[in-house]
């Protein structure tokens, strides 16, 4: 394991609730591991704690097997790239990558060669005499990478990186990172609040809430083996209903889904529906296929290659379905209409409900 | 016409209101600022050169005036340096750190400022004078502070305490500390972190700090005035020497050397302008 | 902080080799400053008497003398004395303030006063009045300074010497007038001070701004003063009006025996304020517009200084101490009838 985290507490103000609350996960050695989470999950605390430049309260924190948890940040051997960039504004792009060997006194030759090195790698070789005023925004953070990476880092920290970025250059860094880490190898741990970000390139996810974390697995695991409510919401977009255990069943309301034997019959439940994976089905006249209806379609929102079917059930409670484009236009369905709704799969967890 | 230039011109419009008015309120600031700011500015000159540039050059190479420019020039290379080093050690300290008792170094930086510079004054004769706090020990060891040049650059250094500080605080609070987060985990200590990576970013806010200190260190009256002792050529400093000047019916003189006072604002003015001008280039 | 661990050591080495206001202490038969602390109208005075006494000093006894000035209001001066200014002599406008420096600064002896002829002051003065060209207020005597519509210029009592002597001559008129008492006296002085618009440090502050700022239509001044305004400063734009009777103001002079102990000047400092008696310190007297005390040379200059009734601060007040107390102190007659004007 490259990073380990045991336990660490981080307090801001004594009496309040911590901002890191005995957090323990292990980042494998050489993977992307993300840190996933809402605003104030503690993620970027938890980073900068790591990197060194906050110290817990209470824990440890290993970097290749070894304790760092009182060591200084300069001896960590942690690159860390910043949501702002924080790119040295006075010094050009060359200056900027070649800070981290200068401060180590490597001779003028060696630092050259690396800088040059560290250029090829991030493809901006033709800028390294800009200044990074004069660059923008995902070129800034390329540099950023570069600067961090220079240094050979043990780890590789990204605290939101492409947080600033526009949705576009977005994508294209996230692809970008991924082939970089497949050159370098590196153990990353990237903290961000994107899904699919953390889904789409990570090998191992920490889903955090609150202080604390939640569930820690491979992105599979996290979105089709939620372990808890907290997470069956917050992966996946999922809407949430209430049911009941009937006859190895659960009903919620007109909506039914197929339920592990283990769950008692007349158990109060919540249950996590993903948006695709509800499929619809209309018929004109009160039956359906000769059921009845599940409820009415409340809101229609085209947006983009699918369409929003905003669902209410006669319970009161709503789920959100996205169909496919081609799909929606051969059901033919309107605001008002009523329909039919079928759910392939739900996460489902047993227990009381508060009203 | 574009439909976008066309809301332009409505926009101007309504923002400007009247020409009359206009011209009206921009004639009454000139004239204030042509009275309170350039008649006195032009009479310092005409009553410096009334008797001819012979009296003006021999009013301002007298030997007790010229001692009050060493004496001012004295006091002003040694407090701006240590407000300098003091200023920028407190405003980083305030900007990065969270410490017990920062509030109060807060509040003390501000204490010259809400402090008449004659108790300033006072405070130090309090302090250091042969029947103050420190008298007796200072005494002892046949060390003179008060009405004497140490004194003096005491006081110097009191008034123009907070210039610094107050320039270079907001600058890098509003900069904020990612860099020097950076500079930290690419290895640097703190010491090289401070040289090569907040200097320079706040470096106009210290050039302009410098500049405001280096006037007020010159032009200071009330706080030397009290510690001074007023003895001509000794512990006289150039606005001293100007008032003295005056009180002997000397007004060449006296107009001789507040031209010179006079000469130093404006230079500080034209390099302020600079400073600001580059600041903004860059 | 690291800052400050060195500021204290770099202020004491300052101290130590800085230039004090005392000047350096002398090189054994080399050269030797003095400092003069003295107050406000003295200085023409003293630049002359300043030259004057290093040419005879050099030529007697082959040492070469400076002598630094200090001016300023005389209560004002004795305070810094007291204060550490490092004074060999001073030379101030009433004895009151040299007391201090012995009651409070334990600088000189108590008998200091005795210690030169005439009271240790080697020249006088008196007060009289200035006022503008042609005298449009028909300023003559005391009563008319209390007259509705009149502005009287005069220092500041607490800090000026001259304005105690101002302030004691107006109240001794209005004591001595046929039915005078203290209770007249005092509601003469008060109607005075409601007449002063302002109140400057020192005796110099207040001919300033009486002859400058065009302040005022009469300036109550030492004598001295009123000479230098009508004879030097602004020939054809006042005039002096001498009252019918006014105080015989005796401003001493006295080694500070301490400072001048501890920086071996003493010889050189009680032979400059002897010089002060000899001929040619009289007749600098006199031509700076102080009555000298030398007959001769009074003699000399009879026809400049006009015969005035005369009164000593002995004779009405008995004497300094009780006048500073009765009066100027805190809490004093001043304190109780002057209300600076509500701004």
């Amino acid at each position: 394991m490259s990073i380990i985290v045991e336990q660490v507490t981080r307090r801001f103000t004594s009496g309040g609730s911590p901002a890191v609350s005995e957090v323990s996960f292990q980042a494998p050695r050489g993977a992307i591991t993300s840190l996933l989470g809402p605003s104030g999950a503690g993620k970027s605390t938890l980073l900068r704690l790591i990197a060194g430049l906050e110290v817990p309260d209470a824990g440890r924190i290993l970097i290749d097997g070894v304790d760092c948890t009182s060591m200084p940040v300069q001896k960590r051997g942690v690159g860390v790239v910043f949501q702002s960039y924080a790119l040295f504004r006075h010094m050009t792009v060359r200056e900027n990558i070649a800070f981290g060997l200068d401060v180590r006194g490597s001779p003028r030759a060696e630092t050259d060669a690396r800088v040059d090195e560290m250029l090829r790698l991030v493809q901006l070789e033709a800028l390294g005499g800009r200044y990074p005023g004069q660059l923008s925004g995902g070129q800034r953070q390329r540099v950023a990478f570069a600067r961090a990476l220079a240094i050979r880092p043990r780890v590789l920290l990204l605290d939101e990186p492409f947080g600033a970025l526009d949705t576009r250059v977005r994508e294209e860094l996230r692809e970008w990172l991924h082939s970089l880490h497949e050159r370098t190898g590196l153990t990353t741990l990237l903290v961000t609040h994107d899904q699919q970000e953390a889904l789409e390139i990570s090998q191992h996810v920490v889903v955090m809430s609150e202080g604390r974390v939640a569930q820690a697995g491979s992105p599979e695991v996290i979105y089709n083996r939620p372990t808890s409510p907290f997470v069956a919401s917050f992966i996946g977009g999922a809407s949430v209903v209430r049911g009941r255990v009937e006859s190895g069943r659960v009903a919620m309301g007109s909506l039914s889904v197929d339920v592990a034997a283990s769950a008692r019959e007349g158990e109060t439940v919540q249950a996590f529906v993903r948006p695709h994976d509800i499929k619809l089905a209309k018929s004109p006249g009160g039956l359906v296929n000769g059921h009845p209806p599940t409820g009415r379609v409340e809101r229609l929102k085209p947006v983009g290659g699918y369409v929003k079917v905003l669902l209410r059930l006669p319970t009161g409670d709503e789920v959100t379905v996205e169909v496919p484009r081609s799909e929606f236009d051969t059901l033919g369905v309107a605001e008002g209409d009523a329909v039919r709704a079928d759910v392939r799969s739900a996460t489902v967890f047993v227990g009381d409900y508060a009203i | 016409m574009h439909p976008s230039t066309l809301v332009l011109r409505r926009r101007t419009r309504t923002l400007s209101g009247p020409a009359v008015v206009r011209w009206a309120l921009i004639g009454a600031a000139l004239l204030f600022l042509a009275v309170f700011l350039l008649v006195p500015l032009v009479a310092v000159f005409t009553f410096a050169f009334q008797k001819g540039w012979a009296a003006y050059v021999a009013a301002i190479s007298d030997p007790e005036a010229l001692a009050a420019m060493r004496l001012t020039l004295t006091a002003a290379v040694i407090a701006v340096p240590l407000n300098l080093v003091f200023g920028l050690a407190a405003a980083w300290l305030i900007a990065r750190f969270r410490f017990p008792g920062r509030s109060l170094l807060v509040t003390l930086i501000d204490l010259p400022f809400s402090v008449s510079p004659v108790i300033a004054g006072l405070i130090f004769v309090l302090l250091f004078g042969r029947q103050g706090w420190l008298g007796p020990w200072l005494a002892e060891r046949n060390l003179q502070v008060i009405f004497a040049v140490p004194g003096i650059v005491l006081a110097t250094v009191f008034v123009t305490f907070p210039f610094v500080a107050r320039e270079v605080l907001p600058v890098m609070q509003a900069q904020g500390s990612d860099e020097e987060e950076a500079a930290l985990t690419l290895g640097a200590s703190g010491w090289r972190t401070f040289w090569r990576v907040t200097l320079p970013k706040v470096k106009w806010g210290v050039l302009y700090g410098v500049i405001l200190c280096n006037a007020r260190a010159m032009g200071e009256f009330g706080a030397v005035s009290v510690v001074s002792g007023h003895v001509r050529g000794i512990t006289t400093t150039l606005p001293l020497h100007a008032e003295i000047l005056y009180n002997e019916y000397d007004f060449v003189g006296a107009f001789a050397v507040a031209s010179l006072l006079t000469l130093l604002a404006l230079v500080t003015l034209v390099v302020k302008k600079y400073v600001e001008w580059r600041s903004v280039a860059s | 902080m690291e800052v400050r661990s060195w500021v204290l050591p770099l202020l004491l080495s300052l101290a130590a080799c800085s230039k004090s206001g005392g000047g350096d202490a002398p090189a054994p038969g080399g050269a030797v400053t003095l400092l003069n602390v003295s107050y406000d109208p003295t200085r023409e005075l003293y630049e002359d008497f300043n030259a004057a006494f290093a040419k005879h000093w050099a030529a007697k006894s082959g040492q070469k003398v400076t002598i630094k000035q200090s001016h300023g209001g005389s209560g004002k001066q004795a305070r810094a004395v007291i204060d550490g200014l490092e004074a060999d002599v001073v030379t101030l406008a009433l004895a009151y303030d040299v007391d201090m420096l012995h009651d409070k600064g334990q600088l000189i002896p108590a008998n200091w006063q005795t210690r030169l002829p005439d009271n240790s002051s080697p020249y006088t003065s008196t007060i009289v009045f200035v006022v503008r060209k042609g005298n449009p207020k028909g300023i003559k005597d005391w009563e008319d300074l209390v007259k509705e519509g009149v502005t009287v210029i005069t220092p500041n009592p607490k800090t000026s010497g001259g304005a105690r002597w101002n302030y004691l001559a107006a109240w001794g008129h209005a004591l001595r007038k046929p039915g005078g008492s203290e209770a007249t006296a005092q509601a003469f002085v008060e109607n005075l001070f409601r007449n002063v618009p302002v109140l400057d440090s020192g005796a110099r502050g207040s001919t300033t701004t009486f002859a400058e700022r065009g302040l005022g239509d009469v300036l109550i001044a030492w004598e001295n003063e009123a000479f230098l305004l009508t004879q030097e400063v602004g020939k054809d734009k006042f005039e002096i009006v001498v009252p019918s009777v006014s105080i015989l103001a005796e401003p001493p002079v006295t080694v500070v025996d301490k400072n001048a102990d501890k920086r071996g000047t003493r010889a050189v400092a009680e032979a400059y304020l002897q010089y002060l008696y000899s001929d040619e310190g009289q007749e600098l007297a006199a031509k700076h517009h102080y009555r000298p005390r030398s007959q001769a040379v009074a003699a000399k200059h009879a026809s400049k200084f006009p015969g005035v009734s005369l009164f000593t601060i002995a004779d009405v007040f008995g004497g300094w101490k009780k006048a500073q107390a009765a009066h100027f102190d805190e809490g004093g007659v001043f304190d109780r009838i002057y209300v600076p004007k509500a701004r």
